[in-house]
């Protein structure tokens, strides 16, 4: 009838209800459950076969988990869960198991044999369920996200999982957290240090929510470029640049850097450093290294105490878990009382 | 309006035929009848099963529609609703919803009939009196044995105050005591001055409460007329007595036998007239179907 | 004639039509229904949700949620269609077998209004049994989401605050008990109504209870694998002759599209349904029933008792 014509195609337009049983879930599916679902309970035999596949998980039987995940997939496949619970059986839950397999018969070829081609075809097919979820939900970003998860967390494909978490982070609905997984990657990435440093530092200036990560993570880039700077440019460059009258600070880090390292002068390290972490601009990590430079020299070492604890009240951030110990050994050495000592 | 000459009910040239499903056969269940029942009457249609008693009666109620002639109450055609609106019928072997009580049952066939909520109450206790089920009023109809079902049957019937009471078989299947119970309420309809029309293939109850009768085998009316002209046999006369001796019907039989031309047929114990009739109209019948055939 | 039956003759002046002969044909259908014990059926939806309930360890909230929304619709749309057809059939047939029909009948009850009354008894049964799963359904939405939440709060270790408290609740309940569910129950009693009509045209030429329920069954789950049917022949709705357009309406009207009532599936995985589309869905719904009643009169006005 036409009017129900028309309104199977809004409905379609929609995104709604539109389904019809594919081949591969078609195969899977029981007599009964197939008619159930042609019979308008497609969502509640998704459910079934949703707690079946559960079982086979507990089971640990692989085959029967992903064939019933294809059919709740394809039963309901507008409901991101139903794919993302496939991709996390698959390359989490199936891999684990087989990575435990893989040390149990490491001496072997079976365990040769597992961890080549039995993990890594897992891998592929959580990434091939995200994808095929993808056709169905091309805004969700939690679906690109969990490739850029795979490629991160299971291969260390930094560059792969950057570009996931990149195309995943352009959805309107994703959280913040997954442009800054993002600029974390890119720092990973051999080669792009500049593109790294480019958005770690914009995410540092603009965004409010600091986090350890990119606290590290603009740090260590930063140390890099320093690094870079002593060892492709001559004293005179790197101090002309560190001494001009609009230096930025990661100029004079530069320099600092190469007067400590380079020409081992401690003290005009020291008085560069300084003025690094006096610079308005500066991230507060300069005035921690700052200070545990100053604290190995014995006549620095009160004071460098004094930034420490100041460093630690304003912002306990700044501070990394191994720096208690060094903060600890400072104390001792000069003696500070129990109950002035900096507590974490 | 119709007023008291127009017949409460009026069959003309009624033909009836049913096509039997994935066959080419025809089966003719009533053929040319015709019948005319005045206001008032009780007329008793009798016949043996199959003879087309109650093709008849659901066409005259618009159960199905005939296949030529008409039938008309008090002058409404039957295919019209409205000429059910005098009418009540309760059919052989009724069944009503056995999750109704009996009052129950009563008011929702009054409310059919478009009755107020205050002239159903009247109506049923009124009628549930009449047919001695006042006790049972309560109770579901799943409970009632057969009779009870009959006699709510011929109540729910007459909950529209109807002037026409047709009755398939009423005493189909009850006990003697309910079939009299039944044969007291129709005169008592006839009373009120209430046509009934009833089937029956039991001819003494037919005997009993009806004035005038028509005889259907094989889908015709074969006879008709009063009851008292159709069973009266013009040289025979009747004695009926009481109590007598062997030694008074001996006196009697000799009596007869000294009288010229006077001749004693049979001296027993009476029996129904109508039956004879009526085996005696079969037989001629089916003897006049053979000739047509 | 006597006074009284001469006061009826001319008082009782017929009424071609009346509601209120239908409604007591409704109301009548209705008692019956309930009294044949079918509100027993509560018992077995409860069991469900409840047993639904038990199936819920070890999954996450979202999940738990849908499960219990795909389980309740699941056994609403079951139970609500099983109603529609069993209890169509059942009544009708039923009544001529009774011959309980003859009584009816000959009262002056036109025959298109012991239709509609039967009917709209069933519609009466199914929205009830709809209106009590639901209610029951709600409820344990809500409490169950309410559970969630405080689950959710007890498992952090640390002070929570106001506003993760707020974000929580925001996250678990845009999983529950939502209005948009609304949708679907109505969507469930739509599909319902149009599967009763169905079966009530179909019952006013079977000649048996059995017989009205398997070919309305036939009629249910072709129509929901007619759209599929129809794609799959003409190739994503383009029809070229006009006989082709002509099959594919007549199988579009013989067998109405009951996929197109599954709003439920689409609401339990999160989707959202226009007012429009909801609106034309009754408007399609509407639509059934009238052509579905007038072609069972047509075929019932003529039919011999």
């Amino acid at each position: 009838m036409p009017l129900e014509r028309d309104m199977e195609m809004e409905f379609k337009e929609q995104g709604f209800r539109d389904w019809s049983p594919g081949l591969s879930s078609r195969d899977q599916l029981t007599q009964a459950a197939f008619v159930g679902a042609l019979g308008g309970f497609r969502s509640l035999v998704a459910s079934v076969y949703h707690l079946k596949a559960h079982n086979s998980f507990v089971k640990k039987n692989w085959g029967e988990v992903e064939r019933y995940r294809t059919v709740t997939a394809s039963l309901q496949p507008k409901f991101w869960s139903y794919w993302d619970l496939a991709v996390w059986d698959m390359a989490w839950n199936a891999y684990g198991y087989y990575r435990g397999e893989a040390e149990e018969y490491s001496d072997d070829f079976k365990g040769w044999h597992i961890e080549n081609i039995i993990m890594p075809t897992y891998l592929q097919k959580g990434i091939d369920y995200a994808k095929r979820g993808l056709e169905w939900l091309p805004d969700d970003y939690r679906l690109l996200k969990v490739i850029a998860d795979i490629y991160d967390q299971k291969m260390g494909n930094a560059e792969k999982a950057a570009e996931w978490y990149l195309k995943a982070s352009r959805k309107p609905e994703a959280p913040p957290h997954v442009y800054r997984a993002y600029a974390h990657q890119l720092t990973l990435c051999a080669g792009r240090e500049k593109e790294a440093y480019r958005v770690t530092e914009d995410l540092y200036r603009n965004s409010g929510d600091l986090t350890l990560t990119l606290l590290r993570d603009l740090e260590r880039l930063e140390d890099d470029i320093a690094r870079r700077a002593a060892r492709d440019m001559t004293y005179e460059q790197l101090r002309d640049a560190a001494l001009a009258e609009d230096a930025g600070y990661l100029e004079m880090a530069s320099f600092a850097g190469y007067l400590l390292e380079v020409r081992k002068d401690f003290s005009a390290a020291v008085d560069i450093y300084e003025k690094v972490a006096g610079h308005s601009q500066a991230p507060t990590f300069y005035r921690r290294k700052l200070a545990f430079l100053m604290a190995d020299h014995p006549k620095k070492a009160v004071e460098a105490y004094q930034m420490l604890k100041t460093l630690a009240l304003s912002d306990p951030a700044a501070l990394r878990r191994e720096d208690m110990s060094r903060i600890a050994q400072l104390e001792s050495r000069l003696g500070i009382a129990k109950q002035k000592r900096i507590r974490p | 309006m119709a007023n008291s000459s127009t017949p409460a009910v009026q069959i003309e040239g009624l033909t009836k035929v049913f096509r039997l499903p994935f066959k080419q056969e025809k089966v003719v269940a009533v053929d040319g009848l015709s019948l005319q029942v005045d206001a008032g009457e009780v007329y008793g249609l009798i016949g043996p099963n199959g003879s087309g008693k109650s093709t008849t009666m659901k066409v005259l109620l618009g159960l199905i529609s005939p296949s030529a002639g008409k039938a008309s109450i008090f002058g409404l055609d039957s295919g019209d609703t409205a000429s059910r609106g005098s009418v009540g019928f309760l059919p052989e072997n009724p069944y009503f919803y056995k999750y109704l009580t009996g009052s129950e049952t009563l008011a929702f066939y009054g409310k059919l009939c478009g009755l107020s909520r205050k002239q159903i109450r009247e109506r049923s206790d009124e009628l549930l009196e009449m047919v001695d089920l006042t006790g049972a009023r309560d109770r579901r109809l799943g409970g009632y044995s057969k009779g009870m079902l009959q006699r709510i049957g011929l109540a729910q019937a007459l909950v529209g105050d109807p002037r026409l009471v047709v009755l398939d078989e009423p005493t189909a299947g009850v006990d003697p005591a309910g079939s009299r119970k039944i044969r007291d309420l129709v005169l008592e309809l006839k009373r009120r001055g209430i046509t009934v029309i009833l089937s029956s293939h039991l001819l003494e109850q037919v005997q009993e409460v009806c004035d005038e009768v028509g005889i259907i085998f094989n889908g015709r009316l074969v006879r008709e007329g009063k009851l008292n002209d159709l069973i009266a046999i013009e040289d025979q006369s009747e004695i009926v007595l009481q109590n007598a001796t062997p030694q008074l019907l001996e006196r009697i039989a000799e009596m007869v036998e000294g009288e010229e031309g006077a001749q004693l047929l049979r001296c027993g114990n009476p029996r129904t007239t109508l039956e004879r009739l009526f085996l005696q109209e079969i037989k001629e019948g089916s003897k006049q179907g053979g000739e047509d055939a | 004639m006597d006074q009284q039956a001469q006061d009826i003759a001319i008082s009782g002046k017929h009424r071609v039509f009346s509601l209120l002969r239908i409604w007591a044909i409704s109301r009548n259908t209705f008692t019956q229904l309930v009294r044949m014990k079918v509100f027993y059926f509560m018992l077995i939806f409860s069991a469900l949700i409840i047993g639904a309930n038990l199936l819920f360890l070890s999954f996450t909230f979202e999940q738990e949620l849908k499960i219990l929304k795909d389980v309740s619709f699941g056994a609403m749309s079951l139970f609500a269609s099983i109603f529609a057809i069993v209890g169509t059939a059942l009544l009708i047939p039923k009544d001529l077998e009774d011959r309980t029909l003859y009584t009816i009948l000959t009262k002056p009850v036109p025959r298109i209004e012991y239709l509609i009354g039967k009917l709209l008894g069933i519609l009466l049964l199914i929205a009830v049994s709809i209106l009590l799963m639901s209610l029951l359904f709600f409820a344990v939405l809500y409490i169950r989401q309410h559970g969630i939440l405080a689950e959710k709060i007890a498992s952090i270790p640390r002070q929570v605050s106001e506003a993760d408290i707020e974000s929580f609740r925001e996250s678990i309940f845009s999983r529950g008990l939502q209005p948009e569910l609304l949708l679907g129950v109505v969507a469930v009693f739509l599909k319902a109504a149009v599967a009763a009509a169905v079966a009530l045209f179909v019952s006013t030429f079977a000649s048996s209870t059995l017989f009205t329920i398997i070919v309305s069954l036939v009629i249910y789950f072709i129509g929901h694998a007619q759209a599929l049917a129809l794609d799959f022949y003409f190739a994503k709705g383009e029809m070229h002759s006009a006989g082709q357009r002509f099959f594919a309406g007549l199988i579009g009207v013989v067998f109405p599209n009951f996929q197109l009532f599954n709003v439920a599936d689409g609401l339990t995985a999160g989707e959202v349904i226009s007012t429009s589309l909801m609106a034309r869905l009754v408007g399609l719904t509407a639509f059934y029933l009238t052509i579905y009643s007038l072609v069972s009169w047509l075929v019932f006005a003529k039919k011999e008792l």
